[in-house]
């Protein structure tokens, strides 16, 4: 059996492609949630502050009007919701429900966020079997 | 020289930064700073001719318990008066380590909470206070206890508190100052021009009223003058003093009650806080007839270190 110049060169052109493609990793994208207590612009500064010195966070806005914190993660991000959770506590506050946009895998009516070990109620029947699809649900 | 090295830290810190900016500047409240927060910050203090300049650094061990380092001297000598009358820095030139701890903390909405914090303080003597009827008083140990309950909102906060400082008597000497007492109420609201979302200046604005007791001193030997029949033993004076000893006799121009009220103001932008305040006397009534106190006025500056932990 010989290779031939041609399925030498779609061999590689393949493994190259295969190599580029990030794999789909099921993480958290968006975070937009509620906490109580914050009624100033140094209460604001020091929870953002805190919750941006996580790895994986790309940016933090704090409203204090709505008191609301909205945060962006980085792809790639092993940021849990109990992280964020924590980091909010020890500035003195009290994290409320959330909107989240995460990617994961659904087993059952659960959404697993893969690689946090957290997963989520969350009532899409229509999409029990679709495997890691980006989706944004409240969380409380 | 010991007073050197002292003044040069303390100096050190004045240049880092320079005020408690959680809360109002002379009454209680029950604030702390975040887990791994820590703050620098400088007060200068006015009263009867006094000025003193404290310098503190605060660090949040936890988001309920904070520890504060303070050692605020004299810029000028005068005839002192004596008695804490700002919550948090002691009133007379000591260095003091104080633990605050936020044991009570019920976060009810967006904006709001209650709680409550007890303190407990220790110092010691950084600078003798000259007195014009004998040799210094002793002022160590000082042991310091308070606690401070309040509501805070987005549009008002509401404090009292309540606080008492202990002089003990270390060396055996009788000579010593009086224990004070400080109560205060403050009533603070954030105008609906500085209800802008962050980041943007905050500045709130409060009314505080302090009351102040502070007991008569003490001195021991044959040195003390003589008082008055009957006109030192008035009031919560005697309720409080050191257990009187056979040779000690109360000082008779020391101690008494006051009432004070005014305006002060925070304002807040990134790390930088600056507050500042007036209280003036409303009523005062003196166990002698030392000099009666006027305003008290305050200004401060804080830099804040606000990461939190890694």
């Amino acid at each position: 059996m010989t290779l031939s110049w041609r399925s030498t060169f779609r061999g590689i052109v393949l493994g190259g492609l295969l190599l580029a493609i990030e794999p789909v990793r099921a993480e958290y994208r968006r975070i937009q949630m509620k906490v109580y207590g914050l009624d100033c612009e140094l209460c604001a500064r020091g929870v953002g502050a805190s919750i941006h010195r996580l790895a994986g966070v790309r940016s933090v806005e704090v409203s204090l009007k709505t008191g609301t914190l909205e945060i962006e993660l980085n792809p790639g991000n092993t940021i849990r919701m109990s992280d964020l959770r924590n980091r909010i506590r020890e500035n003195g506050f009290r994290p409320m429900g959330a909107t989240v946009t995460a990617v994961g895998r659904f087993n059952g009516s659960r959404f697993e966020v893969l690689g946090t070990g957290e997963s989520y109620d969350v009532a899409i029947p229509s999409v029990k079997s679709v495997d890691t699809p980006e989706l944004t649900f409240d969380i409380r | 020289m010991k007073q050197i090295v002292f003044l040069c830290i303390c100096c050190f810190c004045t240049t880092q930064a320079w005020a408690d900016a959680h809360g109002p500047a002379f009454g209680y409240s029950t604030t702390t700073l975040g887990s791994g927060d820590s703050s620098i910050e400088t007060v200068l203090t006015w009263r009867s001719g006094v000025a003193m300049l404290g310098p503190r650094f605060s660090y949040g061990v936890t988001e309920n318990l904070q520890l504060s380092i303070s050692a605020p001297f004299d810029l000028n000598y005068g005839q002192h008066p004596v008695g804490r009358f700002t919550a948090t820095m002691p009133g007379e030139p000591l260095a003091e380590a104080l633990v605050a701890w936020r044991f009570h903390h019920a976060l009810t909405g967006v904006g709001t909470r209650n709680e409550s914090t007890l303190y407990m303080g220790v110092g010691g003597t950084t600078q003798t206070l000259p007195r014009t009827d004998g040799p210094p008083l002793n002022r160590e140990p000082s042991y310091y206890i308070a606690a401070a309950t309040g509501h805070i909102s987005r549009s008002y906060y509401v404090w009292a508190g309540g606080g008492y400082q202990f002089y003990g008597h270390w060396g055996g000497s009788e000579d010593h100052q009086s224990n004070s007492l400080l109560t205060s109420v403050v009533v603070g609201w954030r105008p609906q021009f500085f209800y802008k979302d962050y980041p943007r200046p905050d500045v709130r604005f409060f009314w505080e009223t302090t009351g102040d007791w502070v007991g008569m001193a003490r001195r021991g030997g044959t040195s003390a003058t003589t008082p008055p029949p009957g006109g030192h033993f008035r009031s919560l004076a005697t309720l409080a003093s050191p257990a009187p000893t056979p040779d000690s006799v109360v000082l008779p121009n020391s101690g008494g009650e006051g009432i004070y009220s005014g305006p002060s103001f925070l304002y807040t932008y990134r790390d930088i806080a600056i507050q500042g305040g007036v209280l003036f006397p409303l009523w005062n009534q003196l166990n002698g007839t030392q000099p009666s106190e006027g305003i008290r006025s305050f200004i401060g500056v804080s830099y804040f270190f606000l990461k939190g932990r890694r």
